[in-house]
């Protein structure tokens, strides 16, 4: 629903700027969803004076005016015929922002035009297009045109949630503004003068459906004149997006708005016989509704009638029979309230969506009806004149009953932890208009008003206290304490679960260690790893320290079952290693280590059997440290002292050590009684965690334009190592270079000695233009240009 | 020129009669019915013809490209039917043979075990704290309630490293150190590596345990008693029960010992409960005020339970284990059943 927000100050006084109402709406429930502003274009457009005009020499529908702004005289090219020398006219200078469109210096059709001068309809002051705009005499050249034109307005598009049928008129939200922000709220209540005739003389009511209408008035006023509404009351509707139609329509559609409370207006010589009856739809009944369609209608379906046909879908839409023209004199204004239920029915099976079914659907009160048909009589009389008929006619057989109800302060207490007086209590709820009825020690009273139909429950009021209070201002006492690091704890999940997948079995050692083991492992005097820390009261000699390193236990299982005929096999173990510490708190790290022997594989007929080899070892790594989430690691050959001399490798992350990789040196494997090649890692899991990794990853637009794929081959000096070789091709060009993929590898025959021959895939793409052959062939040479100069390669 | 229409319209059906697969038709038809085809030439050199024949003609170039057009079409279908049956043929397969499949290894048991233990208690908002395996006298002992003179740390055989410094004979140090760093309210369990100086077929001198600690308002041994039932239904069936019997601790007060009916006779007697019907699972109680002294926390206001259990010996319940030393041996034959 749209708000005006001058329409609003008809009913309280505010001041606020847009964002502050919009904030206050917001955390009042009602959920501000636009704001847009009316009427600024107008202090972009200057008064002017038409000084001198005449026919464009080659057009005979443009005039050429010289135009007073009230600084110089300039040039506009006009169209309209209604811009004789001496108007005053609405000037929109060269640069004013119209719209999507700019007013620029223009040359039309060989003369230049210095501006616009502009329609009512162009300025939003209304629908009016014939011609310019023609302002009163005493309007001054230069003057903004927002001196004498106040259009500016600022709408709210607010969502209204379907609880709260009483916010859908706008006096609904100054209401609910008024006990929010604690100012005066006016709520017409007109008296209307009392009348000529009686109403009964002219008119019966026949409620044969009391059940689906429980409450139906009708007022007549005779002799009124339809003619286009007076300026305030179209500027109003349209602000909120409505299109003014004339005086009565607009007048009913007026105070739908204002009161939420939708009506109808019947020409009464249209009514037949004089007689409305409220009465179910015969089954196919036929009926064509204001919008021209024709409706079949159900048993089930709520009319309006008079003695011989239906004159309006009760709540939903009104018939073409019986409608306002323009020739119309005599009117029957219906206020009534329709069961919601039954006005949703009708609405959704024909698929009428209207202003009025909305609200009906959404369950009005009774009382509301009365107090619409009063106003709407009220703005009638005022705006088409006429004569109120007096009295009106009423079927309300069961008067709504007042909803009373009890709150308990130790319940608000329980449910929004919040102390209150009785006395804020009573104050918030009758700002919303509850009556307190009486107090006891722990329950208060309330009587609710005819239009909040949502408030019937104890729950329901504390919801209203602690919209008024503010959620936000409710004081919260639990923080949520961040004991554990899911993050890394899911990590190291995630590693062990993926090197199970890669075939590895877990195993579970004892903490403790020998220095013999170290010794094993040719770890030097110097190293860290020395510092061990040892038990006064060991279990025996080889369980005398806190183990450093993970190793020696895999090596030991990996002896155990080679000694019991196992040969294909993965472990890996992740637990704590000790070192001393600074103090005497021990330096405590988790590992992850692991042992690849045997075949690659399981056998499997269709493929032959491989041994494992260094590339499968380096191949769990990396995929570990991809799922750790560091980008950017290097490689370095490892001088870690179990590793055979020449097939370790170190990874490295910011210049810090993170996990290693190599094939075990047979003579240490010999002394942990292991005679088949084995390949171990070890990887470092918290400085791991203590380095800058991508916990998501960022999203990339999917490049749109097809990668082209090269192939480049050439026989290299085998001291060169790969990766350089690919860093300086990627350097090449690292944008438009998207993969780099090394698919053979081949020494001997051919071959020179010394030499091997690589291939490489590269993948060319750009996320902005489709490759060319000939780009992609420069790119291509320069590549082979600066490897042949920098490692003298041949090509193949 | 008829007759050379005529020639060419023969030499393509001989072609096209022949081709025997899907590419070969489609080159045919670029090459005969394409833009620079023989007989697209036809047409452009109607012109040579005397103009009353050349509709005449014309017609007969039309209905030949449309008649050769419908036999590559018919050749097609054929083509694609023998090329179908031969893969029929070819693919004649053994299914039995067994399919390709990945490795995959397993988690050890006591690992699979201690995820099963997290979850259950993650599920209802605990969290999973760590600490130190190497610890001092303080966190171990004393904080626990336990001063240096007191009998209860004879109960335990305590690996020493120098001074005061020893291996945690329990993970109850975690708790200490995260009620030292966290106020109330506090939910957490700690399960980690424990050590005591003992080594058979019963007892690891590593072994690992969980414990699980809440403090807050208005806790009490009903909260206690609920988590003890909670926690073993979800491990070990809907149907256990457990039940808690007097006992002492230093760090609870009052203290208890837990059991839960043997899962294994369902409370009947068998030889793994000794014919008792039920097994022992660990210790609990309700915090001494002591230690909330210790660590700061208003023992008037706050209250909290706490219990610990066997990680390993879960485990060796869970999957039916006799033997304690499988589970540090590392054998193969061993840890292949838990894949
Ligand atoms: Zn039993």
């Amino acid at each position: 629903m749209k708000i005006s927000y001058k329409w609003l100050r008809d009913y309280i006084d505010i001041d606020l700027d847009a964002k502050t109402l919009e904030e206050e709406l917001t955390f009042s429930g009602i959920e501000v969803e636009a704001v847009e502003e009316l009427g600024a274009i107008l202090n972009q457009i200057l008064v002017a004076e038409v000084k001198e005009r005449q026919q464009h020499p080659n057009s005979d529908h443009l005039w050429i005016c010289q135009v007073d702004n009230g600084n110089e005289v300039i040039q506009v090219i006009c169209g309209a015929d209604n811009c004789e020398a001496g108007k005053k006219v609405a000037l929109a200078p060269v640069g004013t922002q119209m719209g999507e469109f700019v007013i620029n210096k223009a040359k039309l059709r060989g003369e230049h035009s210095f501006g616009m001068l502009c329609s009512e309809r162009e300025l939003g002051i209304s629908d009016n297009h014939d011609g310019i705009i023609n302002l009163a005499g005493d309007c001054v050249n230069g003057e903004k045109l927002s001196r004498y034109y106040d259009l500016s307005d600022i709408v709210f598009e607010v969502e209204i949630t379907p609880n709260r049928p009483d916010l859908l008129g706008i006096t609904g939200i100054a209401r609910d503004l008024s006990s929010l922000l604690h100012r005066e709220f006016r709520l017409p209540n007109p008296e209307l003068p009392a009348g000529t005739k009686p109403i009964r003389a002219e008119l019966q009511l026949d409620n044969q459906a009391i059940d689906l209408c429980p409450r139906y008035t009708a007022r007549m006023i005779k002799g009124v004149t339809i003619a286009e509404s007076p300026d305030w009351l179209k500027r109003r509707i349209t602000a909120i997006g409505l299109r003014p139609i004339n005086n009565v329509v607009d007048v009913t559609n007026f105070v739908m708005f204002e009161l939420g409370h939708p009506l109808h207006a019947f020409d009464y010589h249209l009514v037949e016989d004089h007689q409305i009856i409220i009465r179910r739809a015969g089954l196919g009944e036929k009926f064509v509704a204001l919008n021209d369609e024709e409706y079949i209608l159900a048993d089930t379906d709520l009319v309006i009638a008079d003695s011989k046909k239906a004159i309006a879908l009760a709540g939903v839409i009104g018939a073409a029979n019986s409608q306002i023209q323009s020739s119309t004199q005599d009117i029957i204004i219906e206020a009534a309230n329709f069961k919601y239920s039954a006005v949703r029915r009708t609405s959704k099976r024909l698929a009428i969506f209207t202003d009025s079914a909305y609200r009906f659907e959404r369950d009005l009160s009774d009382m509301q009806a009365e107090l619409a048909g009063r106003r709407c009589c009220e703005l009638i009389l005022a705006t088409a004149g006429g004569e109120l008929l007096e009295g009106l006619l009423d079927s309300y057989p069961e008067p709504e009953e007042p909803v009373i109800v009890t709150i308990r302060p130790s319940r608000i207490k329980k449910v929004l932890s919040i102390n209150i007086s009785q006395e804020t209590i009573t104050n918030y709820l009758e700002s919303l208009g509850l009556k307190q009825l009486s107090n006891g020690e722990d329950s208060l009273q309330f009587e609710v008003p005819h239009y909040r139909k949502d408030l019937s429950r104890e729950i329901d009021l504390i919801e209203e206290i602690i919209r008024l209070y503010g959620y936000n201002n409710v004081e919260t006492y639990f923080k949520p304490q961040k004991v554990m690091n899911y993050e890394i704890f899911r990590n190291k999940r995630n590693l062990t679960d993926s090197l199970v997948k890669l075939g590895f079995y877990e195993v579970v050692n004892w903490s403790f260690a020998g220095v013999e083991d170290l010794d094993k492992l040719r770890i030097v005097e110097r190293d860290r790893r020395r510092e061990v820390v040892s038990l006064k009261n060991p279990l025996g000699s080889s369980f005398a320290i806190m183990r450093p390193l993970l190793l020696p236990d895999i090596l030991r299982n990996t002896a155990y079952n080679l000694n019991h005929n196992q040969k294909d096999f993965r472990f890996f173990e992740l637990n704590k290693v000790f070192l001393q510490g600074a103090g005497k708190q021990a330096e405590e790290k988790y590992h992850l280590s692991g042992l690849i022997t045997g075949l690659r594989d399981a056998i499997h007929w269709r493929e032959e059997a491989v041994k494992t080899d260094f590339y499968d070892v380096k191949g769990v790594v990396e995929e570990l440290l991809s799922l750790t989430g560091l980008s950017g690691i290097e490689e370095k050959y490892s001088k870690e002292t179990w590793y055979q001399p020449g097939v370790g490798l170190d990874f490295y992350n910011q210049g810090k050590l993170v996990a290693s990789a190599g094939k075990l040196d047979p003579k240490v494997a010999s002394s942990f009684e292991i005679e088949v090649p084995c390949f171990v890692f070890d990887l470092y899991l918290d400085t791991i965690y203590n380095e800058k990794r991508k916990i998501v990853p960022d999203f990339r637009e999917i490049v749109k334009f097809p990668p082209v794929l090269r192939d480049l081959s050439f026989l290299i000096d085998q001291r060169f190592d790969l990766a350089e070789i690919a860093a300086d091709i990627r350097q090449s060009n690292p944008e438009l270079i998207s993969k780099i993929i090394l698919f053979d590898e081949y020494k001997g025959k051919n071959v020179p000695s010394g030499k091997r021959s690589l291939t490489f895939s590269l993948t060319f793409s750009s996320i902005n233009k489709t490759l060319n052959d000939k780009l992609i062939s420069k790119e291509m040479d320069r590549i082979v240009r600066s490897l042949e100069k920098k490692y003298e390669i041949k090509m193949r | 020129m008829k007759e050379e229409l005529r020639k060419q319209i023969e030499a393509a059906r001989t072609a096209i009669n022949a081709a025997e697969r899907q590419h070969d038709l489609m080159q045919l038809k670029s090459q005969f019915l394409g833009k620079k085809s023989d007989l697209n030439g036809f047409m452009m050199r109607l012109k040579e013809l005397p103009a009353s024949e050349r509709p005449a003609f014309g017609k007969i170039v039309n209905e030949a490209k449309q008649q050769l057009e419908e036999l590559i079409n018919s050749r097609l279908l054929k083509v694609k039917e023998s090329e179908y049956a031969a893969v029929l043929q070819a693919e004649h397969l053994d299914l039995t043979m067994p399919g390709k499949r990945n490795i995959r290894g397993a988690l050890h048991p006591i690992t699979q075990t201690w995820r099963e233990i997290e979850d259950l208690f993650i599920r209802l908002g605990f969290q999973v704290a760590d600490g130190p395996d190497i610890e001092d006298e303080y966190h171990n002992f004393d904080a626990l309630n336990t001063p240096a003179d007191h009998p209860a740390r004879d109960l335990s055989d305590t690996f020493y490293i120098e001074g005061d410094v020893l291996l945690r004979t329990h993970t109850s140090p975690v708790q200490i150190r995260t009620m030292e760093k966290f106020a109330p309210p506090i939910k957490i369990i700690c399960p980690g590596r424990t050590y005591r100086n003992d080594n058979d077929a019963t007892h690891s001198p590593c072994f690992h345990q969980v414990e699980a600690l809440v403090v807050d308002e208005g806790i009490n041994i009903a909260d206690l008693r609920d988590m003890l039932n909670y926690f073993a239904r979800e491990l070990f069936g809907p149907e256990i029960a457990v039940r808690i019997r007097p006992h002492f601790f230093p760090f609870t007060e009052p203290s208890a010992e837990m059991d839960m009916v043997c899962p294994k006779c369902m409370g009947s007697g068998c030889s793994l409960c000794k014919d008792t019907g039920w097994l022992e699972l660990g210790g609990a109680g309700i915090v001494d005020p002591n230690v909330f002294e210790y660590v700061g926390i208003d023992s008037e206001k706050y209250t909290g339970y706490a219990f610990g259990l066997g990680i390993d010996r879960i485990a060796m319940l869970r999957f039916g284990i006799t033997d304690m030393r499988l589970l540090f041996n590392n054998d193969l034959r061993f840890l292949r059943q838990f894949k």
